[in-house]
């Protein structure tokens, strides 16, 4: 006993309503399914493992203004009294600290340029032999550097002939995975892989490649110079309470900056994507509880505006089930039209989206879940309204007028 | 068809108790058309809901057709509400987003007969009023006596055996009341029981017997008969 027809036309007669709600379901529909991929998005990003212990490795620049020392010899000398610190694995000199935000990188090629070959853009982390160790990274394949391999240089010209490089980097560049002892370039300059390591993050986590890195055995005197320890498990606290103090004993003359612990450098350059997050979860908070307390009020409405009609319909022999499914069919033809142009609007949202902010594609699965959330929910708050509607004694037929 | 025996209606309120019937006793004939009479809150709608079923009594047995309708559960009464019984209500009580024609199928689609027979039916209840040619127009468009016709049409198209009026034309001037009149009675010689609640005295003494209900309790008399019944005597008192 299907009602379809005399509803939908009985609607058409007053719409003004059913117009409302129909725009507040498409408009939900429109920016939770949005919403909900870009926290979706997120929180991938945000879950996303660095592959670093992040809570034994820190980093700290040293900004040197004295000019009466080598550079290069006392970045040398603080390496070794940081290693033989306490409670110390490891420490070693960067150009680039992991997660920090900043760093460079490059396109790697299978020839020489200007030769057109294969191309992988990678960041990349000068330093000496210690740094896989510094960072805690397993070799997969391959060796690390040995000593004798560290170019210490001021020449650009002058560089290592051998580089390790992040599993997810040279199988890039290699996809059957036989990139090791292959050569690659930089520019013109040729470098052997001769370790293959575990894919850790780069500089920047959101980078297209955050895992693209390539360590080359290069060391060079700077004047703001970067290290990165690790150390003891439990042991950084104390270590990164000392450090400034520690090294300006050594030599005073100098800066000690940007102290930081992995764990703090991840969540300060997420500290943004944190707060998005948890404003899109209010929004969408909010959006759903609008829509279903307004189709719940508008039932209410309804039912109120038609208290004497459903008395009547039920004197004229509809049973308590009629009317409930009166108020249920006329809330999903109107949530269904309500659902239909939500749906064109979120892709249409999606694709502004995507054009302004770096969010992927909108995948279609989101709309079509959210907008079964939403038809769900009409009905949820639809059925309360309902089934105080078919209480309505049909005695009301003959007692108002 | 309808027997009431010892009926009594009690409506509970936080202050107080209404009596609105008490021993209301009963019988009515197949074929009958009968005029209810009675003072404001005498507790004539209350009889005309029981015996359409639009409320429960408190004590006392109905019986519709022989069925025992206290013993019936709620949907059980909607479907007799809707197989054996037509409602003509003082407001009319159309629905105001369906056109005439719309209206006069809502009791039909209740019943689920299928569509070419509930336009049959509709064209043809809607001839019997004189309304055949509004079918398309809403309520609002019409006169009060217009849409009590259509109320009519509604209340005949499921063909009831059983027709229950609260002051059908409560509403409606004199002439529109007569027109009013003159359907139920051609509906009446057409074979259906008619039970109406009316203020008005010339048109109760247009039906074939009067009932009268004072404080609850019912005096019945018969016009036809031309002699005041047994209970007379409860009227002289009003
Ligand atoms: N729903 C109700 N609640 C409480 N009292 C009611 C209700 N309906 C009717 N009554 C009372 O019952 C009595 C009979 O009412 P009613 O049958 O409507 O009288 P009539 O139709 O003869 O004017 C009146 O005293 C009225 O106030
Ligand atoms: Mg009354």
């Amino acid at each position: 006993m299907l009602e379809i027809k005399p509803i939908f036309k009985a609607l058409m007669r007053s719409k003004v309503g059913a117009v409302l709600l129909l725009l507040q379901i498409a408009i939900t529909t429109a920016i939770v399914s949005n919403a909900a991929f870009i926290i979706y998005d997120r929180v991938t990003y945000l879950a996303q493992d660095t592959g670093y212990d992040e809570e034994n490795v820190f980093s700290f620049a040293i900004l040197t203004f004295g000019k009466d020392r080598d550079l290069m010899q006392q970045t040398e000398l603080d390496e070794t009294f940081i290693r033989n610190l306490p409670g110390v694995i490891d420490a070693a000199a960067m150009s680039a600290v992991p997660l920090s935000g900043s760093g460079s990188a490059t396109g790697f090629t299978l020839k020489p340029q200007p030769e057109i070959s294969k191309r992988a853009r990678a960041a990349y982390i000068q330093g000496d032999e210690h740094v896989l160790n510094t960072l805690g990274l397993t070799l997969l394949e391959g060796r690390n550097f040995t000593s004798d391999e560290v170019v210490v240089t001021e020449s650009a010209r002058e560089v290592p002939n051998v580089v390790v490089v992040t599993k997810t980097f040279i199988d890039e560049l290699f996809p059957e995975g036989n990139g090791l002892g292959q050569t690659i370039y930089m520019g013109d300059l040729p470098a052997k892989v001769i370790g293959i390591v575990e894919s850790v993050s780069g500089p920047w986590l959101k980078d297209s490649r955050p895992k693209n890195i390539v360590f080359i055995p290069l060391m060079k005197a700077m004047k703001a110079q970067n290290f990165v320890v690790r150390t003891e498990s439990g042991a950084r606290e104390e270590i990164m309470k000392n450090i400034e103090s520690e090294l300006l004993q050594q030599y005073p003359d100098r800066v000690i900056d940007w102290l930081t612990a992995f764990d703090k450098s991840k969540d300060e350059y997420n500290a943004g994507d944190i707060l998005m997050m948890r404003m899109l979860i209010v929004l969408i908070a909010v959006l759903v509880g609008v829509t279903a307390l307004g189709i719940f009020g508008l039932t209410l409405f309804n039912i109120s505006k038609r208290t004497k009609q459903i008395g009547t319909r039920r004197a004229l022999g509809a049973r308590k089930s009629a009317i409930i499914r009166y108020f249920l069919i006329e809330n999903s033809m109107i949530s269904l039209v309500g659902l239909v142009i939500g749906c064109f609007a979120a892709h249409t949202l999606g694709q502004l989206l995507m054009q302004h902010y770096e969010i992927p594609v909108l995948p279609i699965g989101y709309i079509i879940g959210t907008a079964l959330s939403v038809f769900v929910m009409s009905w949820l708050a639809v059925i309360g309204p309902a089934k105080r509607a078919a209480d309505i004694s049909p005695s009301i037929a003959t007692r108002s007028i | 068809m309808l027997t009431m025996n010892n009926i009594g209606k009690i409506y509970q309120t936080e202050m107080v108790q209404t009596h609105a019937l008490r021993d209301f006793n009963l019988q009515v004939n197949e074929g009958e058309f009968i005029a209810v009479t009675g003072p404001s809150g005498s507790g004539k709608t209350t009889f005309l809901n029981i015996a359409g079923m639009l409320e429960p009594f408190s004590t006392g047995q109905y019986l519709l057709d022989g069925v025992d309708v206290g013993k019936l559960n709620d949907n059980q009464r909607a479907d007799l509400r809707n197989q054996k019984i037509g409602f003509i209500f003082q407001g009319f009580n159309l629905i105001p987003d369906l056109n005439l024609y719309e209206n006069v199928e809502v009791p039909l689609r209740y019943r689920g007969i299928k569509a070419s027979e509930r336009k049959r039916r509709i064209e043809q209840c809607l001839e019997q009023v004189g309304l055949a040619s509004r079918a398309k127009h809403l309520p609002q468009q019409l006169s009060g006596g217009q849409q009590q016709r259509v109320a009519i049409a509604r209340a005949l198209a499921g063909e009831p055996r059983f027709l229950l009026a609260d002051e059908p034309t409560g509403n409606l001037d004199s002439l529109m009341a007569r027109q009013v009149m003159e359907l139920l009675e051609q509906i009446n010689r057409d074979g259906a029981t008619i039970v109406m609640v009316t203020h008005d005295a010339e048109l109760a003494r247009r039906a074939p017997r009067n009932i009268q209900v004072v404080d609850g309790k019912l005096a019945d008399f018969t016009l036809y008969q031309g002699a005041p019944t047994a209970n007379a005597h409860v009227l002289e008192g009003v």
